[in-house]
């Protein structure tokens, strides 16, 4: 601990400037952690280098379990011995990233207990990131953590940790409790979140209204985005408020209407709910005047991915409507269903979204047991190569 | 030949892993689609199949590990040292 | 060893215990909200409660120092309840109003800007990079850090047509939604893996290498006598994939690495569906530690977008009323043959109509 701090001069020109800085936060830690003396060290090497100075290890995990460690190694071990084995913890995170001062305190205990006082708030998938631990504190820092009520989450081929928005907890728009769904999913899925057994990741996230701000439609394998049935509620009264107070009702609101099923005569706003397509536009707009209907639920969209391997996708509609209570006994079985189709079928990386797309949603519809509806597709096919099921069946023979 | 036990569904699964060590890495999935092989679908399901990966895992003798997909795998050598 | 006492599978604790009294009275019978300020949140329950937030952008990378410094402020101005949201940014949960003045102001001296609301840009979404990741071809804080130091104005005020969402990711594997932001920026290998045949076969075990490559441009090949592989390079597309299984294809390469910019995606429904950000800028090199020409690119694109797009007008639904010629004209970004599509389906972005801008 008496080494002497190394000159970082490109990392401390980013302690200029207003914006907090991650140099600044290695520092606080560095200053009684030598493991984070040691990422400053080699994060200045990569600043002069230009290029990461990190290895990949794909052997390390806890004791059972096969996801919730990422394995890292530094490749200049003996210039940066702290850091040599550098692995990540992924910790589930309580739904919607709720917690007591007294909590953070705990998570804050466990990890200078056993690395390098880092973390992410919070990863991408959302759980909480411990960042860089010794090969030899895993089991331990697990320990730790389940002994103080915390679990690891998803990593490789298997359920990812999932996430949802704030929801009901602060959010008026929410259609349904994400973090109810988000809480009841995780806990039921914990063997298929610790025990890799499919092609690939699956991801769920939960977002309460249209607006999704979890992003589950581009990035979930399966998507639970709050929605209503029934009309807008308006308060007449608030919508003139609006106006008065300086909102383009005309402009603002009804032209930007995506099916323009919007109407305002200047005292009146009328919808046509029958085209509306639940957009949230003019919900954003004039929060205290409109919400959503009081029938409530949520669409189910399968599929999501970023680019690797074949292409990103956006979700497709599986469910338009489903109620959504628990113990979600609907969007379990839909779930299961697609894993037991694509954990059989799918190949080494392929997302279920990839999957769907090489087998055709036709068919992945009738092995999981849905039927196609045209709320399914943008617009039916444009194409006359139509397989009938005589042909596909020598098809899948061939 | 009747059901096989759990613990020969996983001696049977180690097996597998240790003979395709360095060869081909298997996944969750490739044991379970070999066990139904050779026991037969009316003796083994996917079900046992998952159990048998846990008691193998969970004995030791095998791990998990992840290379661009997680696969099971015969854990390294002398890790001790490592 | 006491496997015994060990514990599996608990799952996360229940956030229940997490939330503050003013939310359990009051969960699921919020009525409306307002931002009466830049970072400040105000919402109302059907009860009449009012609930603040208060929200303060942070780099995602947070000490524990940091951490504790935060649940002290919360025990000082709210009971000890916060929490975060999915863009890094952390809320306190305030019942007094009068603390809202206080607690900003030591945050302020803490460095932490509150802001994020509303039509802002809030925290960008990041990933790893130099700082933990191995396949990077960028680091990810410090590009991040020097573009928020720029656009700073834009988190602390509420300026904007609409929200701007920025999201950054090191390499092609995109941890993170960046294929649907307004303004996406992306790590990029452009060379294939150079092969350090002597000590691949010490390293790495052949068939697992051959089969991590998504696009099968890996083959087994020998090399002076000794088993190796090969790599056909005009089907590498750069992903590192070869390299996350074997450290011997190194696939980071300090000359050729850089950073490409993306625009116009968004994942909100509200007006136009989700949309894709579309790639508006091939190749910048890296330029640590401040990336200046990067900053430059993203800022020059806020202006432009703040300039010319109608209020509540997303940057992809400006650019699709406006079109994208008159896009590239705008910000003067040259239009290259890298931008037109030649992957998979790549037809459907060709434009096959005569209805253009003259
Ligand atoms: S997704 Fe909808 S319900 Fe959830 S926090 Fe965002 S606006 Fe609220
Ligand atoms: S929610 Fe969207 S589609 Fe429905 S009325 Fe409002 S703006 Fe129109
Ligand atoms: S985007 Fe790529 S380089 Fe960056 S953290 Fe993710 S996998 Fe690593
Ligand atoms: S970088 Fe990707 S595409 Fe290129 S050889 Fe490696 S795994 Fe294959």
């Amino acid at each position: 601990m008496s080494e002497k701090k190394r000159a970082t001069p490109l990392l401390d020109e980013l302690k200029k400037g207003p914006w907090p800085s991650f140099v600044r936060e290695i520092e606080k830690s560095a200053e009684t952690n030598a493991m984070a003396r040691d990422t400053l060290g080699q994060v200045e090497r990569s600043y002069e280098d230009k290029i990461s100075h990190w290895k990949h290890g794909g052997l390390v995990g806890v004791m059972g379990y096969g996801g919730g460690i990422i394995g890292r190694y530094s490749d200049l071990p003996e210039e940066y011995p702290e850091v040599a084995a550098f692995h990540t913890y992924r910790v589930n995170q309580p739904s919607g990233w709720f917690y007591t001062s007294d909590i953070l305190r705990t998570l804050c205990d466990i990890w200078e207990r056993h690395g390098s006082g880092l973390t992410n708030m919070h990863g991408s998938t959302g759980d909480i990131i411990f960042l860089g631990s010794k090969t030899e504190e895993l089991e331990p820092c697990f320990r730790d953590l389940t002994e103080h009520g915390f679990d690891l989450g998803g990593s490789g081929s298997d359920v990812r940790t999932p996430s949802a928005c704030v929801g009901p907890a602060r959010c008026e728009w929410a259609c349904y409790d994400t973090l109810d769904a988000c809480n009841d999913i995780t806990h039921t899925y914990q063997d298929e979140l610790h025990r890799p057994a499919f092609p690939y990741k699956f991801k769920f996230k939960f977002s309460g209204c249209p607006n999704d701000c979890v992003a589950s439609i581009a990035r979930s394998d399966m998507s639970v985005i709050g929605v209503w049935k029934d009309n807008i509620q308006i308060d007449q009264e608030k919508v003139r408020e609006y106006a008065a107070n300086g909102t383009d009702i005309e402009h603002e609101v009804c032209q930007m209407c995506p099916t323009q099923c919007m109407a305002w005569d200047g005292t009146k706003l009328t919808i046509d709910n029958a085209n509306c397509v639940k957009c949230m536009h003019c919900i954003n707009v004039m929060p205290k005047a409109l919400r959503p209907g009081k029938e409530r639920g949520a669409t189910i969209l399968i599929g999501a991915k970023a680019p690797i391997i074949g292409g990103a996708l956006l979700a497709t509609v599986f469910v338009p409507f489903l109620e959504m209570k628990p113990p979600y006994d609907d969007i379990k079985e839909l779930a299961e269903a697609i894993w037991d189709f694509w954990g059989e079928y799918g190949k080494n990386r392929e997302r279920v979204g990839e999957f769907i797309q090489r087998v055709g949603l036709g068919n992945f519809l009738e092995e999981i047991g849905l039927d196609p509806i045209p709320e399914m597709v943008a617009h039916p096919r444009t194409n006359p190569y139509i397989f009938f099921e005589d042909e596909l069946e020598e098809e899948e023979d061939a | 030949m009747g059901q096989p036990t759990v613990d020969e569904v996983a001696n049977a699964m180690f097996d597998l892993v240790k003979a395709t060590h360095g060869k081909k890495n298997l996944k969750a999935m490739d044991l379970t689609k070999a066990m139904i092989e050779k026991f037969g679908a009316d003796a083994v399901d996917k079900k046992l199949c998952k159990l048998a990966i846990r008691q193998l895992i969970d004995s030791g003798r095998c791990i998990y590990s992840y290379f661009g997909g997680s696969f099971i795998t015969l854990p390294p050598e002398n890790e001790g040292g490592g | 060893m006491a496997v015994a006492e060990r514990k599996t599978d608990i799952g996360p604790p229940d956030f229940h215990q997490f939330l503050a009294p003013i939310i359990k009275k009051n969960y699921g019978k919020w009525a409306y909200h307002e931002i009466p300020e830049p970072g400040v949140m105000v919402h109302v329950a059907e009860s009449g409660d009012k609930l603040y937030t208060v929200r303060a952008g942070t780099p995602r990378l947070l000490s524990i120092v940091t951490i504790r410094a935060f649940a002290d402020l919360a025990d000082t101005y709210c009971d000890g309840y916060l929490r975060w949201t999915s863009r890094h940014n952390v809320e306190f949960l305030l019942t007094k109003k009068e603390n809202i003045e206080p607690l900003k102001a030591d945050l302020h001296k803490m460095g932490f800007p509150v802001g994020g609301t509303g039509n802002s840009i809030s925290s960008i979404v990041h990933t790893q990079g130099w700082v933990h990741c191995h396949s990077s071809a960028t680091d990810a804080s410090g590009v991040v850090k020097s573009i928020m130091d720029e656009l700073y104005p834009h988190f602390v005020n509420m300026d904007l047509p609409a929200k701007l969402r920025i999201a950054f990711a090191c390499c092609l594997n995109m941890c993170g939604a960046v294929h649907c932001s307004d303004i996406s920026v992306l790590g990029l290998h452009r060379k294939p893996p150079r092969i350090d045949h002597e000590n691949l076969p010490k390293l790495c075990e052949i068939p697992t290498l051959v089969s991590s490559c998504p696009t099968g441009a890996i083959r087994p090949a020998t090399w002076e006598g000794d088993p190796s592989v090969e790599v056909d390079e005009s089907q590498c597309m750069f992903c590192g994939n070869c390299y996350t299984v074997c450290p011997a294809m190194q696939i980071n390469n300090a000359e050729t690495d850089g950073i490409s910019i993306w625009v116009g995606g968004k994942v909100s429904n509200a007006r136009h569906t989700p949309m894709f950000s579309k790639l508006v800028i091939p190749f910048i090199p890296n330029n640590p530690p401040r990336w200046p020409e990067v900053v430059e690119a993203v800022v020059n694109i806020v202006n432009v977008y703040a300039k010319h797009a109608r209020k509540h007008e997303r940057v992809g639904e400006w650019i699709e009323r406006i079109g994208w010629p008159q896009f590239f004209k705008l910000t003067g970004i040259p239009f290259t043959k890298y931008h037109i599509d030649d992957f998979k389906h790549a037809g459907e972005t060709y434009m096959r109509t005569t209805q253009l801008r003259h």
